[in-house]
C-alpha cells in the first residue's frame, strides 16, 4: 500500500466500499498530504503539494480543513486508528498477557516496516507538525499504557513497580523506533522485535523470562 | 559594563528569548520578530550575533547541552561509590538541571527533534552522552554483551521521553519525586530488580531527608 492508497483506511468501520471511500474528498486530501509529506517532509509541504497529490482544488481543501496542520492531524488519526485495530486484532489472537504483548509489538512493527512513509509521518513528522500534533502523538502512545500495565498482575512483585514504569517503557520503544526511522531504516523495524520484547517484558516477567521470550520471538 | 560585556549580555538575552518562545510554542511557530521583541534587541543586534533564527536555536542547543552534560558527567565522575551510585548522582544532576532550566531543557529534549537535521543531531548527541554513562553497567550483569545492543540508547530515550512529557505538562517542579523510579528503570536491566529497587529506595529516602 502506498501513501496514495491510504484513503480508504480502514475499510470496515464506516461500511463504505473501498471505491466509495476513495472518491471521498476528505480521504483524498488525507492521502494527498501523506504523499506530499513522504516526498518532502511536513515543514516543506505546501497546500499546493497537498491538493496536487489529492487531485482536488484548493476550495475543496478549505471546505474540509482550515490549514495544513489540521489535515496532518486527520492523517495521523487515520494511521493511528488503523494501527490500533491491527494491534488489537493481533493481541486478540493470544490467550495470555505475554503472548498478547508480543503479538501486539510484532503487528505494530510489521505495519510500520511495511509502510515506511506512514512510519515517518507518525513517528517523526508529528514532531514537526506543531504543538497539537506533538500532544496528539503523546496521547496515542499513552493509549498503550493500560494494556501494558496489565502485566503487573503476572507476578506478585508487579504491584511494587513504580507508577511511571509504563511511561518510561513506552518512551523507550518510541525512541528506539524513531531512531531507526530517522536513519532511513524504517523497512527494518522488525529487526528490533527481540530487543523490544525483552525491554517491554523485563519489568513484568523478570530478566530470565524476558530474555527467553525475546530469543523465542527472534 | 564594557563593550564585550554588553555584547555577551545581548547574546544571552537572545538565547533566553529563543528558549522561552520555542519551548512555549514550538520551533516552527517562532519568528525572528518575536525573538528580537522578547530579547529587547534590534534586528541589527540580532544579526550581529546570528545569521538567522535557526543559528540562534542551534547556539542555544549547544549552550544548554554543554551546561547540562558538564553537570551530569561531573556528578558521575565525582561520585566515588559503585556504578549504581554514580548513575544515581548523574541522574540526580540531570533532573536538577532540567527543573532549574525547563525552557532550555524542553528545547533540547523535545523541540530539537522537530527543527531540522542539525538540531535533531544535537539532540541525538546529547542522548548518546547519557547512554555512555550506562554502558559500564554491563560489567555487573552476567549476560554483559548479550544484553540487547540497543539497551543504553533505548533506556536514555525512555528517560528523555519521560522528562519531555513532564515538561510539556508544565510539571518541571515535580520532577524530583520522579527521580527514584527513573533510577530504578535505568538500573534494572543491569543490576537486577531487587538491587534496582533498593537503590531507588535509598534515593527516595535521601530526597525526603
Amino acid at each position: 500500500m502506498s501513501a496514495e492508497e491510504l484513503g480508504p483506511l480502514p475499510a470496515g468501520r464506516h461500511g463504505y466500499s473501498r471505491e466509495q471511500v476513495a472518491h471521498h474528498q476528505r480521504e483524498r486530501l488525507i492521502a494527498g498530504l501523506a504523499a506530499a509529506v513522504a516526498e518532502k517532509g511536513y515543514a516543506a509541504t505546501t497546500l499546493s503539494d497537498i491538493v496536487r497529490h489529492a487531485k482536488v482544488s484548493r476550495r475543496v481543501f478549505y471546505a474540509n480543513f482550515e490549514r495544513k496542520e489540521e489535515c496532518f492531524l486527520a492523517a495521523f488519526e487515520v494511521v493511528a486508528e488503523h494501527l490500533r485495530e491491527l494491534v488489537a486484532a493481533a493481541a486478540g489472537e493470544a490467550e495470555r498477557w505475554p503472548a498478547q504483548t508480543i503479538a501486539a509489538l510484532r503487528a505494530a512493527l510489521a505495519f510500520l516496516a511495511a509502510e515506511p512513509d506512514l512510519a515517518r509521518l507518525c513517528l517523526l513528522e508529528s514532531r514537526a507538525a506543531g504543538p497539537a500534533a506533538t500532544v496528539r502523538f503523546a496521547e496515542a502512545v499513552a493509549e498503550a499504557a493500560p494494556p501494558l500495565a496489565r502485566g503487573r498482575a503476572e507476578r506478585p512483585t508487579g504491584a511494587r513497580l513504580p507508577a511511571s514504569t509504563e511511561d518510561s517503557t513506552l518512551g523507550s520503544l518510541v525512541s528506539l523506533a524513531q531512531r531507526k526511522v530517522a536513519v532511513g531504516e524504517a523497512e527494518r523495524l522488525e529487526d528490533l522485535l527481540p530487543d523490544c520484547v525483552e525491554l517491554v517484558l523485563l519489568p513484568y516477567l523478570g530478566p530470565a523470562e524476558a530474555a527467553r521470550l525475546a530469543r523465542e520471538a527472534a | 559594563m564594557g563593550r564585550g560585556g554588553a555584547a555577551a549580555d545581548q547574546r544571552r538575552r537572545i538565547l533566553e528569548a529563543t528558549a522561552e518562545l520555542i519551548a512555549g510554542q514550538g520551533y516552527q511557530e517562532t519568528t525572528m520578530e518575536q525573538i528580537v521583541r522578547r530579547a529587547r534587541v534590534g534586528y541589527k543586534t540580532f544579526y550581529k550575533h546570528f545569521p538567522d533564527r535557526e543559528a540562534a536555536f542551534l547556539a542555544l542547543l549547544d549552550a544548554a547541552t554543554a551546561h547540562t552534560v558538564e553537570r551530569v558527567e561531573g556528578a558521575y565522575e565525582r561520585e566515588e561509590g559503585p556504578w549504581p551510585d554514580r548513575v544515581g548522582a548523574a541522574l540526580g544532576a540531570l533532573f536538577e538541571d532540567v527543573a532549574a532550566h525547563p525552557a532550555a531543557a524542553r528545547c533540547v529534549l523535545v523541540e530539537a527533534t522537530a527543527a531540522g537535521n542539525e538540531a535533531a543531531a544535537k539532540h541525538e548527541a546529547a542522548l548518546k552522552r547519557l547512554a555512555k554513562l550506562l554502558r559500564p553497567g554491563r560489567e555487573l550483569n552476567p549476560r554483559r554483551e548479550k544484553l540487547p545492543q540497543t539497551l543504553e540508547e533505548t533506556l536514555s530515550g525512555g528517560v528523555v521521553w519521560v522528562l519531555g512529557q513532564r515538561l510539556m505538562a508544565g510539571e518541571a517542579a515535580k520532577l524530583r519525586a520522579l527521580l527514584p523510579e527513573t533510577l530504578e528503570f535505568l538500573l534494572r536491566p543491569y543490576v537486577g530488580e531487587e538491587e534496582a529497587a533498593r537503590e531507588a529506595g535509598e534515593t527516595a529516602e535521601a530526597i525526603s531527608a
